[in-house]
């Protein structure tokens, strides 16, 4: 652990030279006297994290509604990077009655080419093509976006022009806050976000917290990342909670198992695995 | 609903069934033999039994579901299905999946007393318990590998195609008829005893489908309720002239008379593609007819006999942008149709068939699924006599949106044939009541010419309701 503070330690004393050499950043609010990385150097830090190549998890799901009234849905998750793209696939395993439901996507790196999804439906039998999800739709009926989701702890570089606002702390984690405003109207649309702010760890460069605007400028929703730590030397969010202030809605993502080091088989990003399950 | 549970137990002649049950409990026996060897003591058994439980996840599903028609308002079914799954993690990477089907059916009318099932293989019968209940064995095949072919073997579902609610190429699996096809494929679907091997072969999978059982449509009876009248599906009775029906003609042999198929699938520069190729009997049988002169008048004696024929085919699907493009393709060589033809001295007549289903999905309205199908079913040759046109058309369309993060989901389909105008019309809401609990309701609604698959059961409009709990 003390490894990766020491590394992002120096990455932040590098980056903020870096800074200072350019004179990039006029920093406001309460850090204002102190010279502050770049936005972009920042997305840089947090893009720059590793993230291992390969990953399993079991994911439980709970989506609670202005009433508090629950649904819970677990799932056993995989990600593994190839050269072109990142694939995943998620496995229901409760409820009962969406057992055996599979996703499986292809990501591509290349940002302009579509991610290719396949949908197992057990009432279906059958593994089908779905087209991909729009970046700016909620994944499984939850309060993230399949952008949020696609991502994971990375940011993109291309969506949004980034500006380092202030420092703040979240739980006693000294952080960036770094703003983000989506580069064109289309792209606003697409993502569902107008504005977005977000408070990066200094120190592991992670984001601790986001608050959302919509694309009008009205306060959306905001999500947290909590419970982080280190899984075989990367730091890991084990939980994620997400508010819609507009609808009330929240959704809630415990991870566990996580394991980084475990051999992935190619053979689980197929059909056929999708098809007779884990 | 008491009915339910004050009927006699007959069991009938279903022995074979059960036969069938005791082999997978040896199989079961032997593969768990090394803990078997332990069993010299009571504490030995009670270590294989600790080692099976823990081995094992048992998952259950309770339905209730009702339907009233809705031209009489009489129920049409009230039926209670108890549904356990049972999957048992074995030495050497093996997996055991069993599931059963406990139905009962207060109302009986869609399959009214306990039918023979003449077109179901005995080994895949259901045990009757009285008029009102069945218990079927669902599936129960066991998962293994060898390298990096996967193999299933036992009485499984095996699903081809792109369609939905449309057959060209999902037709490994013969179905029940019991509601015509308005309960869901997984659940009319009957399961066969097979082999099923998937095996890379580089970028290509090959999949190759062994199938020694001789079941077909499990078709209702004439008193049922979706008991079929369209002469697309029953040859009308010729006036003046009697009929002998007789005993339907099954398939001698089972080795010889097996199901075999394969197919390579394969995806290529964003398109999937599967090439596919079926020899199997067609799961409707086909009504020889021996016309012959008695003192009484003119006597047509019908045999119902399975033939063979063989299939061929493809599937394709891509998706492009919002919208996703699947189809797929299938070529009977030599199918028979009955005919009318009196010049004709068997009454059946033999031709090719060329079926095709074109899809277009839509996902562009968040939270909203939109599906066209264009169906068409060719015969090569116009043969006399027969009551379909050699092309016939069916077009679908789908609507469905999800609403509150997905708890509620509101569907409507329609099926048309645009040869004769008829329809069906379905639509349901589904409201996740619970993470385990779902309840829904609908109306299923059919329309048009009596003489279409559709049309003969206009009768049969009725509204649905149900609840569903998974534990």
């Amino acid at each position: 652990m003390s490894k990766f503070i020491t590394l992002s330690t120096a990455a932040l004393a590098c980056s903020v030279a870096l800074s200072g050499v350019l004179g990039l950043v006029t920093p406001t609010g309460p850090a204002a006297n102190v010279l502050l990385p770049s936005g972009e150097e920042i997305v840089q830090h947090i893009n720059a994290r590793d993230e291992g190549q390969t990953a399993s998890s079991t994911l439980l799901m709970e989506l609670i509604d202005r009433r508090g009234e629950k649904l819970v849905r677990k799932t056993r998750t995989f990600r593994k990077y190839y050269a072109a793209e990142k694939r995943t696939a998620i496995f229901y395993v409760l409820p009962k009655n969406v057992e055996g439901t599979a996703f499986l996507t292809f990501h591509y790196l290349e940002e302009k080419r579509d991610d290719v999804q396949w949908l197992y439906l057990p009432s279906l039998r059958k593994v089908r093509r779905i087209s991909a999800a729009d970046r700016g739709e909620a994944f499984l009926g939850t309060d993230f976006t399949y952008d949020d989701m696609k991502r994971e702890s990375k940011v993109s570089l291309t969506d949004y022009a980034w500006k380092t606002l202030s420092e703040d702390s979240i739980d006693g984690h000294r952080c960036y806050m770094l703003e983000g405003i989506p580069v064109n109207r289309d792209i606003a649309k697409e993502l569902g976000y107008g504005r977005v702010v977000s408070w990066v760890d200094t120190e592991i460069w992670m984001v601790r917290k986001t608050d959302f605007w919509d694309v009008r400028g009205e306060p959306l929703k905001s999500s947290f990342v909590r419970d982080i730590r280190p899984v075989q030397g990367i730091w890991t969010a084990h939980e994620l909670e997400a508010h819609n202030h507009k609808t009330g809605h929240h959704t809630v993502f415990t991870f566990s198992d996580v394991d980084y080091g475990s051999k992935i088989d190619d053979d689980l990003f197929t059909e056929r695995t999708l098809l007779r399950g884990l | 609903m008491i009915s339910l549970l004050n009927v006699p137990f007959s069991v009938g002649c279903k022995v074979r069934s059960c036969l069938a049950y005791t082999s997978w409990l040896v199989l079961l026996g032997v593969l768990l033999q090394p803990h078997r060897s332990l069993a010299t003591d009571q504490a030995a058994h009670q270590g294989f039994f600790d080692a099976l439980i823990q081995r094992s996840t048992l998952s259950s599903l309770v339905r209730l579901e009702g339907a009233v028609a809705t031209h009489d308002g009489d129920l049409q079914k009230l039926e209670v299905t108890y549904e356990p799954k049972l999957k048992i993690e074995l030495p050497y990477r093996l997996r055991l999946t069993t599931i059963v089907r406990l139905r009962g059916d207060a109302v009986d009318k869609l399959e009214p007393g306990a039918p023979d099932q003449p077109e179901v293989a005995p080994v895949s019968r259901s045990l009757s318990l009285g008029d009102h209940i069945t218990f079927d064995l669902r599936e129960c095949y066991l998962d293994g590998t060898i390298g990096r072919t996967l193999l299933r073997v036992g009485k499984q579902q095996i699903v081809w195609g792109k369609a939905d609610g449309l057959k060209v190429l999902d037709v490994v699996n013969p179905q029940s008829f019991r509601e015509f096809i308005l309960e869901d494929f997984d659940k009319s679907r009957l399961p066969l005893w097979a082999v099923n091997a998937e095996i890379p072969l580089a970028a290509v999978m090959l999949q190759l489908v062994w199938i020694p059982e001789n079941t077909y449509h499990d078709l209702p009876t004439s008193n049922a309720t979706f008991a079929f009248t369209s002469p697309l599906l029953v040859p009308p009775r010729q006036p003046g002239v009697r009929v002998d029906l007789r005993n339907t003609e099954r398939p001698g042999p089972l080795l010889l008379n097996s199901d075999i198929g394969a197919r390579l699938s394969a995806f290529w520069r964003g398109w999937d593609f599967t090439v596919n190729y079926l020899y199997h009997y067609d799961d409707l049988p086909v009504l020889f007819r021996e016309l012959s002169l008695t003192p009484s008048g003119p006597l047509a004696t019908i045999t119902p006999r399975y033939k063979r024929t063989h299939l061929v085919g493809g599937t394709f699907s891509n998706a492009l942008g919002k919208f996703v493009v699947r189809g797929e393709v299938g070529f009977s060589f030599g199918r028979f149709f009955s005919t009318e033809d009196p010049t004709l001295a068997n009454g059946v007549i033999k031709t090719n068939e060329f079926a095709s289903v074109l899809g277009l999905d839509w996902s562009g309205i968040e939270e909203t699924f939109m599906s066209v199908q264009f169906f068409q079913s060719v015969l090569t040759e116009r043969p006399p006599g027969v009551f379909r046109d050699q092309c016939e058309r069916v077009i679908t369309a789908l609507v469905r949106r999800n609403f509150l993060h997905d708890r509620l989901v509101a569907e409507l389909l329609w099926l048309q044939s645009q040869n004769r105008g008829d329809g069906l019309v379905r639509s349901k809401i589904r409201y996740e009541l619970r993470s385990s609990v779902t309840i829904w309701g609908g109306a299923d609604v059919f329309y048009g010419d009596k003489q279409g698959l559709f049309g003969e059961f206009t009768q049969q409009t009725r509204v649905v309701f149900g609840l569903e709990w998974v534990f």
